[in-house]
């Protein structure tokens, strides 16, 4: 069978592109994908569009079933998709339309360094990053929780991690959610998620998780760069992890419990993987309480892996994370679902907003951007992938219009994995990295040849056609110099 | 008709494998074998102990069943630290399984790749020429 989807995409503009909903009988409303003519010719390579039209079979959906550029196939939802369905109306929630790697996400801190204060030590940070943030696949943390401590965790996210001291409380002003979604229920969450879980905090992860030292080396919009406080040249520091074990297993558990509430709701899907509950049953909001357990678990976790990055930078530079103004410009989280209000055919309704693979993109005024953002819009992370450039935008009005305030997540995936681990060369790679002044520091070759820039779309493609639909701005963009791989 | 156990497919974005058996615990022993050679590569020179555990699943179908198999094995493999090796299926049917697996601990090995699970996506079992064919997606 052939991967190559051959389905209708009407053109509405240079960057937006129309399923009607009479492609398939039972899709309740038509798909949209963003992207430009280049990156369709990538979409329509794997099957990642069909998904679009599949997801908008789901009970209660709104408005489009939609796909962000850097949309590539996934497991019933594609990665980059983004639905919201209307809870009053029996909208359903669905753990596909979340991930297995539940708020997965990244951070980017600022410095007051410049690069060229830091190139003769970068070697030393690397290496300093790599021992003190313990990074691969199945490694322990060296941050312990007790058991009684675990269930703090897991409600009070971030904030239990900054209230045992690792962090300051100005964090949480600047991490999405105050770094913890009300209404997490440890209860709704399985034993064995528990002990999948337990090693894991303080933790990195493996695959496509990632621990990077980047310079800004352009800026966009002076005005927001401004009020981040950032300046071309400046070194940044990204972290690029989820909710681990942890979520897989809560994600697994939900939709082993939910295959059976197809049946009971009289839901009929397409795909056997969009599995979901009206947002309103029991079984709905037992997967929403764990969901919000495995996103705070990850903030949790994204805040302790901050704390150690700080004191790796402090020990090799002789002073404070203060006094190197190791600040917190943002925390997003890009696969989660939320309850949100948004503006519905003129009308305000209550949504369960799935995004996968996306990110929360909410524009200038909104209350949930912070304070000092409000005029700006809410910071937008772009991790690239190895060897090529990040990107911080900012969120958007015509993202609160278009697409639920949400906008791409970072680069989609083009080669296979195992096409990718035969046609790059660990050694040439490495090369490769080095001739530009990347140090990578991976825990495994597999990793790194697997996640090689060349088995990515091209961020800077994807980030163009955010921009230029509109639904997220360019702020600046960062180049890597050093990368930690688990 | 293949006489290897699996093979691996192309997918984007995670990993897809074919796996051959003559009946139904082979297709099972199959899959646990392909999966573990994606998450780890046997130190050389190095054996310990083996540790058994039991293992009992239910399932509505045995689509549904050998998923529930594949994420049984990664939540020991992760919570017990074992990398399975050795299985011995006491009863298969389409709606149950009892077995009892055995492997050595993880410093026996190199672990080469996280697994979050193994999925539903595009999940067959169907007949073929050797007796079975099934098509998992470990999303990875």
């Amino acid at each position: 069978m052939s991967n190559i989807w051959e389905g209708p995409l009407e053109k509405i503009d240079d960057y937006r592109w129309r399923i009607p909903k009479s492609y398939k009988q039972g899709m309740r409303v038509d798909g949209i994908i963003y992207a430009d003519e280049k990156l369709l010719k990538d979409i329509r390579h794997d099957r990642a569009a069909e998904q679009v039209a599949n997801v908008a079979f789901l009970p209660g959906i709104v408005q489009a079933s939609m796909g962000m550029p850097d949309i590539h196939w996934g497991f019933g939802f594609p990665i980059g998709g983004v639905a919201a369905t209307d809870i009053e109306n029996g909208g359903v929630i669905s753990p596909g339309g979340v991930g297995y790697d539940i708020n997965c996400g990244v951070r980017l801190m600022k410095t007051n360094l410049e690069f060229r204060d830091i190139q003769d030590k970068l070697d030393d940070l690397v290496c300093a990053l790599f021992n003190d943030v313990p990074a691969g696949v199945g490694t322990k943390g060296d941050i312990r929780v007790s058991a009684r401590e675990e269930k703090d965790i897991l409600m009070k996210g971030a904030g239990w991690a900054v209230a045992k001291g690792y962090g300051a409380a100005e964090d949480l002003e600047y991490t999405e959610e105050h770094g913890a979604i009300p209404g997490a229920d440890p209860d709704a969450v399985s034993d064995r998620a528990y002990e999948r879980g337990k090693a894991q905090s303080g933790t990195l992860g493996s695959g496509n998780h990632f621990l990077e030292i980047q310079v800004i080396d352009q800026l966009y919009s002076r005005d927001a760069c401004d009020t981040f406080g950032l300046f071309e040249g400046q070194v940044v520091l990204m972290i690029h992890s989820g909710s681990r074990g942890f979520g897989y297993q809560v994600c697994d558990d939900y939709i082993k419990t939910m295959m059976h509430s197809l049946r009971k709701y009289d839901i009929h899907i397409p795909d056997r993987q969009l599995v979901c509950a009206p947002v309103n049953s029991p079984e709905g909001k037992r997967y929403l309480g764990a969901m919000r357990c495995a996103a705070n678990y990850a903030w949790a976790n994204r805040q302790c892996l901050m704390y150690l990055a700080r004191g790796a930078f402090a020990r090799v530079l002789g002073k404070s994370w203060e006094e190197l103004g190791m600040y917190l410009i943002y925390d997003v989280a890009h696969n989660i679902a939320k309850i949100e209000t948004h503006t519905v055919d003129g009308q305000q309704k209550k949504l369960c907003v799935h995004r996968k693979g996306a990110t929360r993109a909410f524009g200038p005024g909104h209350p949930a951007v912070p304070e000092r953002y409000k005029n700006i819009g809410q910071p937008v992370i772009i991790p690239g992938d190895m060897g090529r450039n990040s990107y911080l935008l900012v969120g958007t009005q015509q993202a609160m219009d278009e697409t639920f305030g949400s906008t791409c997540h970072g680069a989609g995936r083009l080669k296979s994995r195992s096409e990718a681990a035969r046609t790059v060369k660990y050694d040439t790679l490495l090369k490769e990295l080095s001739s530009k002044g990347i140090i990578v520091k991976a825990s495994g070759r597999g990793t790194i040849v697997e996640e090689a820039p060349q088995a990515y779309k091209d961020v800077n493609d994807v980030v163009d056609v955010v921009h230029n639909a509109g639904i997220s701005k360019r702020v600046c963009r960062m180049r890597p110099v050093g990368v930690i791989k688990g | 008709m293949p006489d290897k156990p699996y093979e691996f497919l192309e997918h984007t974005a995670d990993i897809c494998v074919r796996i051959y058996g003559k009946d139904l615990p082979e297709i099972f022993i199959n899959a646990a074998r392909a999966m573990f050679e994606v998450l780890a590569e046997k130190r050389e020179g190095i054996r310990l102990p083996q540790t058994s555990i039991d293992v009992t699943l239910t399932g509505g179908a045995r689509e549904e069943l050998l998923i529930n198999w594949l994420n049984e094995l990664l939540y020991l493999y992760s919570t017990k630290e074992i990398v399975f090796s050795d299985y011995q299926i006491r009863r298969l049917t389409g709606e149950e399984l009892e077995a009892a697996v055995a492997g050595e601990s993880t410093a026996s090995y190199i672990i080469k790749t996280e697994i979050k699970a193994a999925t539903y996506h595009e999940l067959t079992i169907e007949q073929s020429p050797g007796g079975l064919q099934a098509q998992v997606i470990f999303d990875v």
